[in-house]
């Protein structure tokens, strides 16, 4: 059974059957919707049960699991050689858990989107071609094909935030839209370049085949990135060039401080379920394309330059907790703390450690599903009284003691309690990151200071905001209409928020149900890359 | 002329034996007559005759060049003043196919205004230069093609003239196209003068070439891009066109932004192709210039389209941009090689006909072409407006279409040949085209965002033509599926 293709397509059939409803059934959107991505669920769960947690994975194509390979676009074009597009899916440890949480995470925002009135419709559709995207991204291992998804998955983003979204939304969604297209269309002219220099050998043809891309000796040796030769651009060199390109392609989408000025803006615009993917699963995207294609492809490179990365992190992590302590908007606080400790990623990848990485790659899982739940939580008092001002709220715990309870948890989780996902995360970055200096990656003892001080500050802005608006006495904005309104969390929010919040709990005692997915390829590709250092 | 008269037989015979070759056009000039007098005398009886006739001969033409293009011959008449090769056939196709639907979209959106005859007429004589323009290296042919098109072209522009801003644009192509005819017609006696000889690819034509002074030979193949650059409208010659593009009737924006740019793109590359092949002064300073051009022509169409507030004008700024990734892919183009040309200018044909259809569509029926009149049309039109902004899309060059694709190869035969030269202006060209697809977002989403993203005011109800509406789809989705799968395409050529 070709599990991922069904994993990938099943979404465009929801489209599909969306889209042929008349809107006379306009109720029965959410349920196929829900329906859909539950199989989808179910099908990543078994992907999660069937992975064999042995195999390696990252340069080797062997070691990937459920792969599928259809030779798709086929061409002799003269001079610029034999086109060869491959449709070549699957999955090793690094995108199976991402998968996972991808499939999860969407279920949530489906279920965010319940009560959704205006045009239903068009609004099921496009988060159903943005399911479709983000699965392709995951697990397409052709870079012809992931550019494909990786493009295809903004323009419903562009409709969902400026269709769905609050007052600045055209604002927030063209400027969401140019940041990564600005990244994504150099990102195009690296994949050229890469196509030119790359060979398949069995075939000899050029490739867009990013495991080919991977191996050194699949490089001509007069090309533009070649390994033994040293080619410049401008007198610089080409691999740099070519990884630093890249990089900032997908850093543009962790996001890294200075690049992560749409978020903010997309955050507060976007409607809930929106904002729940874009920090659940779409800044992982980022993260992910660092692993797979900067650090896989350009290893040599990454290996140089982890230094920078390191700092860039640090600077997110200490800039974003900075921000996000003197936002008085509850959604741009959260989307503030997510640049922080999207940071903690950044550093941990740049330790090249095999702890600092797994933490990294744990600290996006983790993250996926936590910031997910408190833009959730947002959610909750926002669709009931239109307003996300800290200062606007005092004293809830004592009209929605529910609510306090999940927020206080979420809020516990996400500053790094220890037993819950975040710590573990965080710990092993801040550990990786240490342990560089001695195992000589290049990565100065301070940065993994400077990680615990944002641990430190995430502390202070999350616990204030809670002493600010859930304890002490009652004072509202909006008086006596506003402690109306403010009922506590329902059936259908505690449903979504239980699951959510436990998963924190039991990932935080149970670490290894993720790390023993991911072991074995990280395991892999840090001793990739620690060969160039 | 007694000293011709020995010669006259064979003059004949070389004649006799070139016309089969010139079937297809032939048939393009016997169509032209014939629907002249249709329009002239059955046209009152039957109202649709000239067009019936019209459509029929550039069927017919059509047939007689997929007989050409099938045969895979070269075929070289007229004593070397038409030299038909594989690419000058497939351009000629894709030039006819959209003649064809530009035909029928005129038919249906003027049908009921003063008689079409003529026009079906002028646009059978400006395709008939274009296929001259696409099969000819004689200067003197290419001379008189250029004028047939742009002598149709004026007619075109000024057909339905009813209003002061209309006459104007008629007017300034006018004087604007005759005197760039002249500045071009200067530089070819140049180049006569240096050459004796006006087959722009033979070796004597290059080896004169070669020899000229410097200060002449630039100042005369300056003179020559003033010609071609007007056709093209690259710049510093693109100032014509946002005033033409928004002031003709749309049927005629679509027929002058996509089908004169292939011919005048395949003659170009032809060109380009025989004289860079030698590195000297002219093909070294021919190479900068175009390159220069190039970046300047994407940077000032894709920079003026971002002020642009009515439909048409964008997309007149929007074609220039266009012209700019064509020059980097005329620059680029090796001979026998012409597949990965020819794949973007019929995607270009397909994108720019399906965007022209949308725009009139909703130019009939809300009586405006500004962007502004789209607001909140999204919702009472969705099949519409899905279909332009995927269209659009394809025009900022963004995958799953075609745009993209096409993109992407040109990028890539810019890219192969940087890595083989090193050349610092080929870098420059590939990085303004990826910064100005992006500038590109901002305008072309202009339509999504008023369409989808803001509240209809006044409440206008679009009225569609099934017929066209229903061309406009079927591009779209050809757009979709050649992205996905270009190979159906990219095969055939």
């Amino acid at each position: 059974m070709p599990i991922l293709s069904l994993l990938i397509f099943l979404p465009l059939l929801a489209t599909a059957f969306i889209l042929a409803l008349p809107t006379r059934y306009k109720s029965s959107y959410k349920y196929i919707a829900l329906a859909f991505t539950a199989v989808q669920f179910v099908l990543a769960g078994i992907c999660y049960v069937k992975f064999d947690a042995s195999q390696t994975g990252v340069q080797d194509l062997a070691g990937y699991q459920f792969v599928e390979q259809i030779p798709w676009i086929r061409l002799d074009l003269g001079s610029i050689g034999k086109l060869e597009i491959d449709y070549l899916i699957g999955i090793d440890g690094i995108s199976m858990p991402l998968l996972l949480l991808s499939a999860f995470v969407m279920l949530m925002a489906i279920g965010a989107s319940w009560n959704i009135q205006k045009s239903p419709k068009g609004y099921f559709a496009l988060l159903m071609v943005l399911n479709m995207a983000v699965m392709g991204i995951f697990c397409a291992l052709d870079f012809f094909l992931f550019y494909l998804f990786y493009e295809v998955m903004l323009l419903p983003l562009y409709f969902l935030i400026g269709i769905w979204g609050g007052a600045r939304r055209e604002y927030a969604a063209i400027k969401f839209f140019l940041y990564t297209l600005f990244g994504s269309v150099f990102m195009l002219l690296i994949i050229v370049g890469l196509y030119f220099s790359v060979i398949n050998p069995v075939t000899g043809a050029h490739t867009f085949n990013m495991i080919y891309m991977m191996n050194p000796q699949n490089y001509l040796g007069d090309s533009i990135f070649a390994w033994d030769g040293y080619q410049e651009i401008l007198g610089i060199s080409a691999r740099l060039i070519g990884f630093v390109v890249l990089f900032f392609a997908f850093a543009i989408k962790v996001p890294i401080v200075p690049l992560h000025t749409w978020l903010p803006d997309a955050h507060v615009e976007a409607p809930t379920p929106v904002s729940i993917i874009l920090a659940g699963i779409l800044l992982k995207i980022g993260g992910y394309g660092i692993i797979r294609i900067c650090y896989s492809i350009f290893p040599d490179m990454a290996a140089l330059s982890n230094w920078w990365l390191g700092l860039i992190g640090v600077i997110s992590i200490i800039y974003g907790a900075l921000n996000a302590l003197t936002q008085k908007d509850l959604k741009r606080m959260i989307a503030y703390s997510s640049v922080s400790h999207m940071g903690f990623v950044l550093l941990g990848i740049a330790s090249l450690t095999a702890e600092g990485v797994s933490g990294a790659m744990f600290q996006m899982i983790s993250h996926g599903f936590l910031s997910a739940a408190l833009f959730f939580l947002v959610g909750v008092v926002y669709d009931r009284v239109h307003d996300r001002n800290i200062y606007s709220f005092r004293g809830l715990a004592q009209l929605m003691p529910k609510y306090t309870g999940y927020v206080a948890v979420a809020f516990f989780a996400s500053l790094g309690l220890p037993g819950f996902s975040a710590f573990i995360g965080e710990a092993f970055v801040i550990i990786g990151s240490f342990n560089a200096a001695s195992v000589g990656t290049g990565l100065p003892r301070w940065m993994a200071l400077a990680g615990s001080i944002g641990i430190l500050l995430s502390a202070a802005y999350l616990l204030w905001t809670l002493q600010r608006m859930f304890f002490g006495e009652i004072r509202l904005k909006g008086g006596e209409s506003w402690a109306n309104e403010l009922t506590d969390v329902n059936s259908r929010e505690q449903l979504i928020l239980f699951p959510t919040l436990a998963l924190a709990l039991l990932l935080g005692i149970m670490p290894s149900l993720v790390f023993s997915n991911l072991n074995a390829s990280v395991l892999n590709l840090v001793s990739f890359i620690q060969q160039f250092i | 002329m007694l000293a011709f008269s020995p010669y006259i037989s064979s003059f004949i015979d070389q004649i006799i034996v070139s016309i089969p070759y010139f079937k297809p056009e032939l048939t393009l000039i016997i169509t032209f007559i014939g629907t002249i007098i249709a329009s002239l005398f059955v046209d009152k009886y039957w109202d649709k005759a000239s067009f019936t006739f019209t459509i029929a001969g550039l069927l017919l033409s059509g047939c007689y060049l997929l007989g050409q293009g099938l045969s895979h011959v070269e075929m070289v008449g007229f004593f070397d003043m038409i030299h038909i090769d594989t690419f000058a056939t497939s351009a000629r196709v894709i030039i006819l196919l959209s003649t064809l639907l530009i035909v029928i979209f005129i038919q249906q959106r003027h049908q009921h205004d003063r008689p079409l005859g003529d026009l079906y007429a002028v646009v059978l004589t400006a395709t008939l230069g274009l296929n001259l323009l696409t099969m000819s290296s004689n200067w003197l042919m290419i001379f008189i093609a250029v004028e047939t098109v742009s002598i149709s072209s004026y007619i075109m522009v000024g057909y339905f003239s009813s209003t002061k801003v209309q006459s104007e644009a008629a007017m300034k192509y006018v004087l604007f196209g005759s005197i760039c005819a002249a500045v071009m017609l200067y530089g070819l006696s140049l180049l006569y003068g240096f050459t004796g000889n006006l087959n722009f690819d033979t070796p004597s034509h290059i080896a004169g070439l070669m020899e000229a002074p410097k200060l002449m030979i630039s100042i005369a193949l300056l003179f020559l891009l003033t010609g071609i650059g007007f056709k093209l409208s690259f710049f510093p010659f693109h100032v014509w066109s946002p005033d033409v593009y928004q002031g003709a009737p749309t049927v005629i924006t679509t027929y002058l932004a996509t089908v004169p740019k292939i011919a005048v793109v395949v003659l170009l590359s032809k060109l380009l192709a025989a004289w860079l092949a030698v590195s000297f002064y002219f093909s070294d300073f021919l190479a900068y210039v175009i390159i220069i051009i190039a970046i300047a022509t994407m940077l000032i169409g894709n920079l003026a389209a971002l002020r642009q507030q009515d439909a048409k004008r964008m997309m007149a700024y929007s074609s220039i941009g266009h012209t700019g990734i064509l020059l980097m892919a005329v620059l680029v183009y090796q001979n026998n090689e012409s597949n990965v040309l020819l794949f973007y200018l019929s995607i270009y044909a397909l994108m720019n006909i399906a965007v022209f259809i949308f725009i009139n569509n909703l130019e009939v029926s809300l009586g405006s072409t500004s962007i502004d009149s789209y607001k909140g049309l999204g919702k009472q039109s969705p099949i519409l407006f899905t279909s332009f902004s995927i269209v659009l899309i394809a025009l900022i060059g963004l995958p799953p279409t075609a745009g993209f694709v096409g993109k992407l190869l040109i990028f890539s035969k810019v890219f192969e040949q940087y890595q083989n030269f090193q050349s610092f202006g080929l870098l420059a060209l590939l990085i303004v085209g990826a910064l100005t697809s992006v500038i590109s977002l901002f305008y072309y989403f202009k339509i999504p965002l008023n369409a989808f993203l803001r509240d209809n005011v006044d409440h206008y109800s679009v009225k569609s033509n099934p017929l066209l509406l229903g061309i406009g789809l079927f591009c779209t989705i050809a757009v979709i599926l050649l992205g996905l799968f270009p190979d159906i395409l990219l095969s055939l050529f």
